[in-house]
């Protein structure tokens, strides 16, 4: 019975139109339709803060489109509010993809991004320092994406952004906010192989200037060195490992 | 600095305390008003989660004692629970040092979705078994004493039901569990549903109750009043309290404000209010 009453509830808060059965069983229509729109506005309202820039580039009208969609799902699966606009954006941003301009979804990704490390775990507490000899620990709070539109640049030009592969290192700062360090390939592809973490910092520089083609010569170290020195700077890098 | 915590050990949860929110934490945690004597804050804000909020906790902890308040651990759920989550809170609460933690009488999601609201439990018999069944077993996932609170709710309940004053004291006696009675909650409900707040505070065993809370609701055009947590106390509320301080004594008091948040002074305000009445509900009760 509770059971019942429980999916019942569930139906009625994130269906697309709740039924009248559902309704009838629960008791007051006017009141389940209260508990429906405190329910979706908590959600739409934390939605609406992580994804503002995309909903204004989409509409409102067609963001609240896909919102709905997804509620209709079923609702959150995170206990997490926090999270909630990570859900929303794994299911959106695959339509947006479909249905809007080639660099709205990238928008999407960008602001799902900053959010995410905005709220990320705690950094770890690394056993050693930076060292070539050894794995790098990142923090927590670090992201990388590559774009082929400058979706981070604002304000947003009235036609759209113009194609401009894009590569970003997103941190939390030490402000807590999330900020954006613009990378060449190469040191993306070095913050990814950190990211990993899976060998040491000497091994991944190697395979990567190889793989770029670049020697590792004194310009090179010195470019290395000051990467190094502003990750660490930044609080993107934290320290190091033996493991 | 110097708290109003008594004679008591520092980490003591007496008096007037605040709920630790995003809005007022700058504010709070710099001036560090000795009125406000501990603070509450909810779990699910800040496992697993850095920056700001870590910050905020490390700064409150530093400076004051806290109790946590569950938002999502659905006691009234029907299925099993998601037993990682239980060891991770038991984890993230066994560093706070806290008296006791808390949960919602109430239903919070289904079928491994969330409403992240508080939806209404039927004051049924089925309800109130399942409810004491999970609560036993949250408290022994955590170690530590859980107490529910008395949620508000705004659809009616089937007429042959329990009050919700019987179905509360049920579930309390099933799982042997303390309370955090929610005054608000209570008035909100005596209100939308027509029933003398003073006869359900009386029907509550005043040696269960280990904490209060007292907020502001919002009341919409059509009269139904909404536990928003985003107005100020309204009197009838505080007479409340006095009331329930007059029955169970003085178990700590806090103050929730979780929307619409005002400047600081403006809560410290309702929260000086909140002394003297319980100043004066416990001392003439210790008088009689």
């Amino acid at each position: 019975m509770l059971a019942d009453q429980a999916k019942a509830m569930q139906r009625v808060c994130f269906g697309a139109e709740p039924s009248e059965a559902d309704l009838e069983l629960l008791g007051s229509r006017e009141r389940w339709l209260v508990y429906r729109e405190l329910v979706q506005n908590r959600l739409v309202q934390v939605i609406e803060v992580a994804l503002a820039r995309t909903r204004t580039a989409i509409g409102d009208e067609a963001f609240g489109r896909t919102v709905s969609d997804w509620l209709g799902t079923g609702g959150p699966r995170t206990r997490y509010l926090r999270y909630v606009p990570s859900e929303l954006a794994d299911f959106a941003i695959p339509i947006w993809r479909g249905t809007e301009a080639p660099w709205v979804a990238e928008l999407a990704c960008f602001e799902i991004g900053s959010w995410s490390v905005r709220h990320a775990p705690q950094d770890p507490k690394p056993e050693a320092e930076f060292a070539f000899d050894r794995r790098p620990v990142l923090s927590e709070a670090v992201d990388l994406v590559r774009f082929e539109y400058p979706v981070q640049k604002r304000p947003r030009p009235a036609a759209g952004y113009e194609p401009e592969p894009t590569l970003l290192c997103i941190y939390r700062g030490a402000d807590h906010r999330a900020h954006t360090r613009a990378l060449n390939p190469l040191a993306a592809d070095l913050l990814d192989a950190w990211k990993r973490a899976d060998e040491t910092v000497a091994d991944s520089v190697q395979r990567i200037a190889k793989a770029h083609g670049t020697e590792i010569g004194p310009a090179f170290v010195e470019k290395l060195s000051a990467l190094i020195a502003d990750f660490v700077e930044r609080g993107v890098i934290v320290g190091g490992s033996d493991a | 600095m110097s708290r109003n915590l008594g004679g008591e050990s520092k980490r003591a949860v007496t008096g007037i305390g605040l709920g630790l929110r995003y809005d007022l934490a700058t504010e709070l945690l710099d001036r560090q008003p000795t009125t406000v004597s501990w603070l509450e804050i909810h779990p699910e804000n800040y496992v697993n989660r850095g920056g700001r909020y870590q910050e905020m906790l490390d700064l409150a902890r530093r400076d004051w004692p806290i109790v946590t308040h569950g938002l999502s651990t659905c006691l009234g759920a029907p299925e099993p629970f998601d037993a990682s989550y239980l060891r991770e809170l038991r984890g993230f609460l066994s560093d706070l040092e806290i008296p006791w933690h808390s949960e919602h009488l109430c239903l919070g999601g289904v079928d491994d979705r969330f409403f992240h609201d508080l939806l209404p439990l039927p004051f049924t018999e089925e309800a109130a078994q399942i409810a004491s069944q999970r609560l036993i077993e949250v408290r022994d996932a955590i170690e530590l004493p859980l107490a529910l609170e008395n949620a508000s709710y705004y659809a009616p309940q089937c007429e042959d039901g329990l009050t919700e004053a019987d179905f509360v004291v049920d579930v309390l006696e099933r799982a042997d569990a303390t309370l955090l009675l929610d005054v608000n909650n209570i008035y909100v409900n005596s209100r939308n549903f027509d029933f003398d707040p003073k006869a359900y505070i009386d029907k509550i065993p005043a040696d269960r109750v280990v904490q209060i809370h007292v907020a502001g609701h919002f009341v919409r055009e059509d009269g139904l009043r909404i536990d928003t947590h985003g107005e100020p106390v309204p009197d009838e509320v505080y007479q409340l309290l006095d009331y329930t301080l007059r029955k169970v004594g003085p178990v700590p008091v806090l103050l929730e404000r979780d929307n619409n948040v005002p400047p600081l002074d403006e809560l410290l305000a309702e929260v000086d209010e909140l002394w003297a009445i319980y100043r004066r509900a416990t001392e003439d009760e210790h008088a009689g």
